[in-house]
């Protein structure tokens, strides 16, 4: 093992990638001109590149290096969050870039690709490292990555730090859309990479809130003994989008909420809120405690389904006073769609800390606001000491916004000045645009240079992706047993169907109004 | 001045910030947030110098919402009083009114023994102080001794003071049980240069020359004979205990010697200093190596002045580029440039704000460079 660099011991602006070549399949799609070239040109204004950087578009489109220049410098001047361009840097980052023409299936484009990488570790010193980041529908993985083994592309997984080349690949959820096609991906994965090699990229996980959600609860000594069945009623996680399917009709026909947002980002909300302390902040550690959350989560059988899930789906209505067309009226949605636009679950976290209090998550379109929260909610005190006006104290509940207004709040009684004992509920707000200023890096560019780092913490690992399938997967046995019956509407900028505060007023409680 | 009249004093300012809070009497207003991460005490030994320093702190309250008490201590001044001021300062942060508070005191002749008292006495509890020591610093004073004693952190900038004023104060702390931790904002501003020295060796194939450098040159702007400045002096003294090098001194010069016995010859020169940019401010370093027939040669040049032509929204005339170049025998050459961030005052002590308060480098570092303040290098 090769000694680590002596000059970066206890550097503390340590946060620069490794020496590689980021080679982007899919280079000619939306994803890449607006959120990964973005992302990396920020990273370079930032200094966070390496000096041996390079970036190689692969995608089937003939197309000159300048060409492709051309055409990241327009997506980077419309999408980052740096204005304008500044073009001494510009000129430094685009002679990084190139492009290889090719079809994914053409063993000849991997023959190329390979020459190209040799070249730039030579030119540009990228020291043999290969990020690989597969931007393109997952029917292309297996493809993709067999020809890249076989054209000698991937380097054997190496322990960070060795000095030995590595190669690294990033993909993109869908991870699947059940438990089968996900293990089979995984499998498709498998076969090129080793588990350590694979950064799936869930970009919630990149958010400043989420990550704060470990420090807060970690870091701070006050609520971690409270953070337990003997103190919290219950959670509610909301995960509220105002807008519609915003021309993805397509996409949105195949997938639904349940599988856009509940199987990976909400999971994920769910883990980082029920899980125990890491032994460290190790990838693996903090790993292991999720899917341990997910291992205790009370099977959903198909007979539970219909006392613990709400579905619904969007009809017209008004958001912000506009009014809006319902799901089915979208383009490229079917008039007889039974698609789900939204779902609210009652979950158990069957283990120690978490018996007995249920976890109420739920995810919609259309719905009143766009809020992203956890709210933790205390239980009530045991004795009604003071006359409160609706004969009872509000409990107390802590809040954690994940957007928009990145937060945390603290619900508590107070007494009104006055000669009189009447309680009042306040908050402590504390907002991050407010305390530390707005101008966060996005996600994508935290979780690219933590890939160009090998630090693997804020992505998702095998086992987390199957066993939050596992859990899913029940749900949908359960409705396509019932396929006659069509999804509860309700009305878009609401708060989702009737059913949904049905679910919590039958346990005594209601959703939060956020 | 009697110490009633401080009384006085501090009593009316608490009430004028209590004012502040009240609810606007135009309903249409937007409504003022105050929002308190810490506290930061500024001290310096004129007014004016504290009215120059107003807008910067005002700009670091952008970012990190604070109460901020402005003191000019000045004990020559005529008069035997303390005098203040207090205000809000707000910046619109997604429609919201986020405020900071700022409370301006002076001190003049012989109250000033008792500015120290005054100043604290506007502390908000349970949270963080930052003293912001403007100007040389006297240890033995019995002022910075009251409130160094009571800050969780101290900032200095020894491009504006010097070396030695920090390193008094460095080993000021030594010497204090529970001391607060010393920041320099000289050290905050050398963190791009010490990122960009480490990339010579992130390569596999550089890595192993790192113990073999035979020379290094350090430039400042200055006129040639200038005492090295604390900027070069300090970035030496981080490379040499990162690589564990040890300093000798032969016929009355500093000589410095690697781990493994060979010796680093250090070459020190100057390049004209542009108008706008502070004296002895580093601009390039250059490391040469080499082991077994293969050589090395990095360097990183500050082209001074050059953040004239940035178009960033934040720049100053000095956001200048930084262009680093590795020739490695046998390899192609390799440069990459990049952009210094805006080089200005509010910048830099923001940064040292977020910085960690204990930093081992920084502490190394520092006592390293007091062999070079020994033997007063020059360039």
């Amino acid at each position: 093992m090769q000694a680590p660099n002596p000059l970066r011991r206890g550097l503390i602006e340590d946060r620069t990638g490794e020496p590689c070549a980021v080679v982007i399949f899919g280079a000619s799609g939306d994803l890449t001109r607006r959120k990964l070239m973005p992302a990396l040109y920020n990273l370079a204004v930032n200094r966070s590149l390496p000096s041996g950087f390079a970036v190689v578009g692969v995608a089937r489109r003939e197309k000159t290096d300048d060409h492709f220049r051309a055409e990241m410098k327009e997506g980077v001047g419309q999408h980052s969050r740096r204005k304008p361009i500044d073009p001494t840097l510009w000129t430094d980052f685009e002679r990084g870039l190139s492009y290889v023409a090719g079809t994914f299936e053409d063993p000849k484009t991997y023959s190329k690709l390979h020459e190209h990488l040799e070249a730039l570790d030579r030119e540009r010193g990228t020291a043999k490292n290969r990020l690989f980041y597969l931007a393109v529908p997952p029917a292309d993985f297996g493809v993709i990555m067999k020809n890249l083994k076989e054209a000698g592309l991937v380097a054997p997984p190496s322990t960070a730090g060795s000095g030995a080349p590595w190669s690294r690949v990033i993909i993109e959820k869908p991870f699947g859309h059940d438990l089968a096609s996900a293990r089979a991906l995984n499998d498709t994965v498998a076969q090129t990479f080793d588990e350590s090699q694979v950064f799936r990229i869930d970009h919630y996980l990149g958010k400043e809130t989420v990550q704060n959600l470990l420090v807060f609860r970690f870091a701070n000594s006050l609520f971690e003994p409270l953070w337990n069945r003997e103190h919290v009623d219950h959670v509610q996680i909301t995960v509220a989008e105002e807008i519609g399917v915003e021309g993805r009709g397509k996409f949105y026909e195949q997938t639904g909420v349940t599988k856009d947002i509940v199987e990976n980002h909400l999971m994920q909300l769910l883990c980082l809120t029920a899980m125990e302390p890491p032994i460290s902040l190790a990838a693996d550690a903090v790993r292991d405690e999720k899917v341990k959350v997910l291992r205790s989560l009370r099977p959903m059988e198909r007979s539970m389904v219909q006392d613990n899930v709400v579905r619904g789906q969007y009809a017209r209505g008004y958001v912000k006073g506009e009014e809006v067309p319902s799901y089915r009226e979208e383009p490229d949605v079917a008039k007889d769609s039974r698609i789900d636009t939204y779902v609210a679950m009652r979950v158990h976290v069957d283990n120690w800390r978490w018996g007995g209090v249920p976890f109420y998550v739920r995810a919609g379109k259309r719905l009143a606001r766009r809020v992203t929260e956890i709210a933790i909610q205390f239980k009530k005190v045991p004795h009604g000491l003071f006359r409160a006006p609706d004969g009872g104290i509000s409990p107390n509940v802590l809040t954690m916004r994940i957007q928009p207004d990145e937060g945390i709040a603290l619900r508590f009684t107070t007494k009104e000045p006055g000669q009189a004992t009447i309680l009042r509920d306040v908050a402590m707000d504390f907002r991050y645009g407010s305390a530390f200023g707005s101008n966060t890096p996005e996600a994508y560019e935290r979780l690219l240079l933590d890939s160009m780092r090998g630090e693997a913490t804020l992505f998702t690992r095998r086992d987390e992706v199957e066993e939050q399938w596992s859990y899913i997967d029940n749900v949908f046995d359960a409705w396509r047993a019932e396929a006659s019956a069509p999804p509860p509407l309700y009305a878009a900028g609401t708060w989702g169907p009737e059913q949904a505060d049905d679910l919590l007023a039958r346990d005594g409680r209601r959703w939060r109004r956020p | 001045m009697s110490a009633g009249s401080a009384t006085r004093l501090i009593a009316r300012l608490e009430k004028e910030l209590r004012d502040l809070w009240n609810p606007p009497e135009d309903p249409t207003a937007i409504p003022m947030s105050r929002v308190c991460t810490m506290n930061i005490e500024v001290i310096a030994g004129s007014h004016e110098l504290l009215e120059r320093y107003t807008p910067v702190i005002d700009e670091v309250t952008a970012s990190i919402p604070s109460r901020v008490i402005l003191a000019s201590i000045e004990p020559d001044a005529e008069g035997d009083e303390i005098t203040g001021s207090a205000t809000a300062v707000c910046s619109i942060e997604g429609g919201h009114n986020i405020c900071s508070e700022r409370i301006t005191l002076r001190a003049t002749g012989n109250a000033c023994a008792r500015s120290a008292s005054a100043i604290e006495a506007f502390l908000v509890p349970e949270i963080p102080t930052a003293l912001v020591w403007l100007g040389r610093v006297h240890v033995d004073d019995p002022v910075f001794q009251d409130l160094a004693n009571d800050a969780h952190r101290i900032v200095l900038d020894s491009m504006y003071t010097s070396l030695a004023s920090l390193l008094h104060v460095v080993s000021w702390a030594r010497t204090q049980a529970n001391a607060p931790e010393i920041s320099d904002m000289a050290w905050t501003r050398l963190a791009s240069w010490q990122e960009m020295t480490a990339r010579f060796f992130d390569n596999p194939d550089t890595r192993q020359l790192a113990s073999k450098i035979t020379k290094i040159t350090l430039r400042q702007a200055s006129e040639p004979g200038a005492r090295l400045g604390p900027e070069p002096a300090l970035l030496l003294g981080w490379i040499a205990t990162r690589l564990e090098w040890k300093t000798s001194r032969l016929g009355g010069k500093t000589r410095f010697k690697r781990p493994d016995g060979g010796t680093v010859s250090i070459e020190l020169g100057s390049v004209p200093l542009p108008k706008g940019v502070a004296p002895r401010t580093l601009a390039a370093v250059v490391l040469e190596a080499e082991s077994n027939g293969s050589t090395m040669m990095g360097s990183i040049e500050r082209e001074l002045g050059s953040g004239a032509g940035s178009n960033q929204e934040d720049a100053t005339l000095d956001a200048d580029v930084m262009v680093w170049k590795l020739n490695v025998s046998g390899f192609p050459p390799h440069e990459q440039r990049v952009r210094l961030g805006a080089n200005k005052a509010a910048k830099w002590l923001e940064r040292t704000l977020h910085r960690p308060k204990h930093d081992p480098a920084f502490d190394e570092s520092v006592s390293f460079a007091e062999h070079i303040v020994q033997d007063g290098l020059t360039v």
